[in-house]
């Protein structure tokens, strides 16, 4: 592990300080990171200038869903520096319909599966697959469900019940400044957005940011009372995953969210720290209805990168690949 | 404890079980309605009314056949209103219990009234004009028990489990994680309920006071049970203490111990069990002048009159404003609210069966059957519709249609149900966050299950608006419930272009009528190539993106 790792884990730690954590782990950290700051002043550990190159942006990792999550994943630094040994992790995929995988409206339950798997080697104490789906909710989940059985009982869940949810403010929100946010979300330490990408005739695009609207209770205010793009937004200044991991293995160029549209077999899967970088990655790596569209063009990408949540110029990211 | 009361407890319990049965997910392919078709009332109402033989129904057609041999057995054995009603008299007066000692004697008229009301209905009934809802017992107690008693019970379950979780996490215990309870709500709970303050409150008078004086499936039951094979006789042991004819909840036995009167003998056999000299036996040999007719002969005539007044009732109400003929006569006012669930019989059909049990609005897994109140006319008073707002006729589930213990909603599967086209979603653009204020929504889109709403580009507007796809849209209602427009939702499902067959395959009349309800899961074909833009509109963006 290099030194960019302990200082992204410790300011990431920092800005989800509100997620919880404990003294000791604080105490830790601070010693960890001044140990490093030491030696690394000291020229010891690496040399200067190899911190950019060591951990890109974005990572986009091309092949089967499973493997290129896990090899997209390793090139930001392994799941390791995203998820501490204890530590609770909810992973917000799309399972908001009652669609097989091939119709790229949610997402690949494989992938999920690996997302899991590597939180549990990573020492997670507590793993949560949770969304709150537009349909029948036996019947969205199935399939992540299903893939994530060996994991435990009860790992899946879609929450539609108020008891599950808690009133919270979102201090850093312009308008929409108070929602119903999953209890399980608040009491976690890590959250990890696992959209698939598709498009979503309202918004543009429906990715991680857009993907935050899941963890909420009530979504209709969202529209109706604000502007849908400002709002998500204000969610995501709350709902800041730590690792984004979006699935397009299979994209939904049109007539998304809900398809039928046309799929594009595209077998990426792009990760980033940022949520805002990942999503423009994805709007600019693919068509859209036949197009090639700028993130500029998605408003709530360019309200978060206006607002500093995240950056949207990707062309001056670093970004790395891999084939699996 | 008495063999009959254990009978009781064994037939409310399933009653109960039954009616618990009737959910999504169906778990008895048939039978959860098996009380509800041993209704007489129910079966002689129905089909004067329907005009048809109801092969459902034979349920009733045995019970009416074994009062025949047993006398009423049906009302105080099987009988879960019956059940109900003892449980209540027991509870709410318990000094008076099973005594009509202290009680003044009725008017020997209030014993007629029944007879009277039964001939009224069934004289309706010859006209095609069902009122079994406002009368039968099973109907009524199905209603109580599905629509209030699980309704509160689930309520309080419900705050009990969260309690429950509350005081488990103060101690760090993780319990029943993720379990929710759902608690349905209901319309029109004040005539369910007013009915049966009524019905518990004649306990203060007399004991099963609703058994005696008002049901009127009893009141059927009573006419072949007025000698029957098995009765209740009396042997020379008869000291005639009177403790039997003081103790008879339906006050059955004369003045003279010796006689009785059967019609009203339910065959508690509490009588049996009193004697203190067992001179009571419920055998088929015994005296004669053991019983105490009505003489009916001076009543016939009474009997013919309601007969007429109730057809007369009915010729009233086929010549009101509210009653629906075909589907295509024109000069009908339909209620917006009017739509019925999927594979219910065309209006005048439906009506004529729906005995308003509530059956199908308990078993409705999303709360979307209500109880109509006086839209449509009283004649449809209580019959269940969809009410979207509250919850979207889920597409994969049929339920409602397999609970249905007269055949008013047709007994269909998931695919054909599908077809069974329920109305159609319009759009109020006037009410539309897209259309009038030019905001981004796209939620009537998103969720609809067939795809038969679609975003465009329309001109002098920045965001893509909705429009629906009459030909995709089979009336679910998704839309509607998940607008996020309150008050009047922007779109809403109206009756329009329902599928309502006597018989026959509602896919076939479906694809006959051009519709086209594929659900999106279902869906392998690639719409791209279908015209996302508005004509006129080729060049402007995708749904969703900005400049």
């Amino acid at each position: 592990m290099n030194s960019r790792d302990f200082f992204s884990a410790l300011i990431s730690r920092e800005q989800d300080s509100r997620h919880g954590l404990t003294r000791r782990e604080f105490i830790v950290l601070q010693a960890k990171a001044a140990f490093v700051f030491s030696v690394n002043a000291a020229g010891l550990l690496v040399p200067a200038g190899a911190c950019a190159d060591a951990v890109p942006d974005i990572a986009v990792a091309r092949g089967r869903p499973g493997p290129a999550a896990r090899a997209a994943v390793n090139l930001l630094g392994g799941i390791g520096s995203f998820v501490r040994p204890g530590s609770k992790v909810v992973i917000k995929p799309n399972m908001s319909f009652a669609r097989g995988p091939e119709s790229a409206t949610n997402t690949d339950p494989e992938v999920v599966r690996e997302l899991f798997a590597m939180c549990r080697e990573a020492g997670a104490s507590k793993v949560r697959v949770l969304d709150h789906p537009l349909r029948p909710s036996e019947q969205c989940i199935e399939g992540i469900r299903d893939a994530c059985r060996v994991f435990g009982d009860n790992t899946v869940q879609a929450l539609e019940d108020s008891f599950f949810y808690q009133e919270t403010q979102l201090p850093d929100a312009v308008k929409f400044r108070e929602t119903d946010i999953m209890k399980d979300v608040l009491d976690s330490d890590v959250l990890i957005a696992a959209p698939v990408a598709k498009s979503h005739s309202s918004t543009g695009v429906s990715l991680s940011m857009k993907g935050m609207m899941g963890l909420i209770l009530n979504r209709s205010v969202m529209h109706w009372r604000y502007d849908l793009s400002t709002a998500i937004v204000d969610l995501c200044t709350y709902l800041k995953p730590r690792l984004v991991v979006i699935d397009a293995t299979r994209v939904l160029s049109t007539n998304g969210p809900g398809g039928p549209g046309k799929v594009l077999k595209e077998d990426t899967i792009i990760a980033s720290r940022d949520m805002v970088a990942a999503d423009a990655a994805a709007v600019q790596m693919f068509e859209w209805y036949g197009r090639k569209m700028h993130p500029r063009q998605v408003r709530h990408i360019s309200i978060a990168h206006e607002r500093g949540l995240g950056r949207m110029d990707v062309e001056n990211l670093v970004t790395e690949k891999v084939q699996v | 404890m008495r063999f009959q009361r254990v009978i009781q407890a064994v037939m409310l319990g399933m009653f109960l079980c039954l009616l618990y049965l009737a959910a999504y997910p169906l778990v008895l392919p048939m039978g959860t309605e098996l009380f509800l078709r041993m209704d007489p009332l129910v079966l002689a109402g129905t089909v004067l009314s329907a005009r048809t033989v109801i092969a459902a129904l034979l349920p009733a057609v045995m019970v009416i056949g074994l009062s025949v041999i047993l006398g009423r057995f049906f009302c105080s054995h099987i009988c879960p209103m019956g059940t109900t009603i003892d449980l209540a008299d027991r509870l709410l007066c318990p000094e008076k219990e099973f005594s009509t000692k202290s009680l003044p004697a009725l008017p020997a008229w209030v014993r007629i009234v029944k007879y009277l009301v039964l001939f009224f209905i069934l004289g309706s009934a010859l006209m095609g004009i069902s009122l079994v809802f406002l009368a039968s017992p099973l109907s009524l107690i199905t209603r109580l028990y599905g629509l209030i008693i699980v309704p509160v019970g689930s309520l309080l379950a419900s705050m009990g489990l969260n309690l429950l979780r509350g005081a488990a996490d103060l101690f760090g215990i993780s319990l029943l994680p993720y379990i929710s309870i759902d608690v349905p709500r209901y319309a029109l709970q004040w005539l369910v309920i007013g009915i049966f303050i009524a019905v518990f409150g004649c306990a203060v008078y007399s004991p099963r006071f609703w058994c005696r004086n008002i049901c009127l499936a009893g009141a059927l039951l009573a006419l072949c049970a007025r000698k029957p094979l098995l009765r209740r006789r009396v042997d020379e042991r008869c000291i005639n203490c009177g403790v039997c004819r003081d103790l008879c909840p339906m006050e059955a036995i004369d003045e003279d111990p010796l006689r009785t009167r059967h019609q009203e003998c339910i065959a508690c056999l509490r009588c049996v069990k009193v004697c203190p000299v067992e001179a009571v036996t419920f055998t088929y040999r015994g005296r004669k002048r053991e019983r105490i007719g009505y003489g009916f002969s001076r009543d016939r005539r009474k009997l013919v009159y309601a007969v007429v007044l109730g057809a007369c009732t009915a010729l009233v109400s086929l010549t009101g404003l509210s009653r629906l003929k075909g589907p295509d006569e024109p000069g009908q006012i339909v209620p917006s609210g009017l739509i019925r669930p999927p594979g219910a019989l065309p209006e005048p059909d439906f009506l004529a069966r729906c005995i308003r049990c509530g059956q199908c609005m308990k078993a409705c897994p999303t709360n979307t059957l209500q109880p109509i109140s006086l839209a449509a006319g009283f004649t449809a008073l209580a019959s269940p519709v969809i009410t979207p707002a509250r919850g979207p006729c889920e597409p994969l589930c049929n339920v409602c249609t397999q609970v249905c213990p007269t055949g008013a909603i047709r007994a269909l599967s998931v695919s054909e149900k599908i077809w069974a086209r329920v109305g159609t979603a319009v759009i109020l653009r006037h009410k539309c966050i897209a259309w009038e204020h030019d905001r981004e929504c796209l939620i009537c889109d998103e969720v609809c299950p067939f795809d038969a709403v679609s975003l465009k580009r329309a001109e002098g507007l920045s965001v893509s608006v909705p429009f629906v796809d009459e030909n995709r849209c089979n009336g679910c209602g998704y839309c509607e419930y998940y607008c996020p427009v309150t008050g009047r939702k922007a779109i809403v499902v109206e009756p329009m272009n329902a599928l309502r067959l006597e018989s026959g395959s509602f896919r076939d009349a479906a694809i006959e009528q051009g519709f086209s309800f594929e659900m999106r899961q279902t869906s392998q074909e690639d719409r791209q190539g279908q015209e996302m833009h508005l004509p006129g509109f080729e060049d402007s963006l995708p749904p969703g993106f900005t400049q």
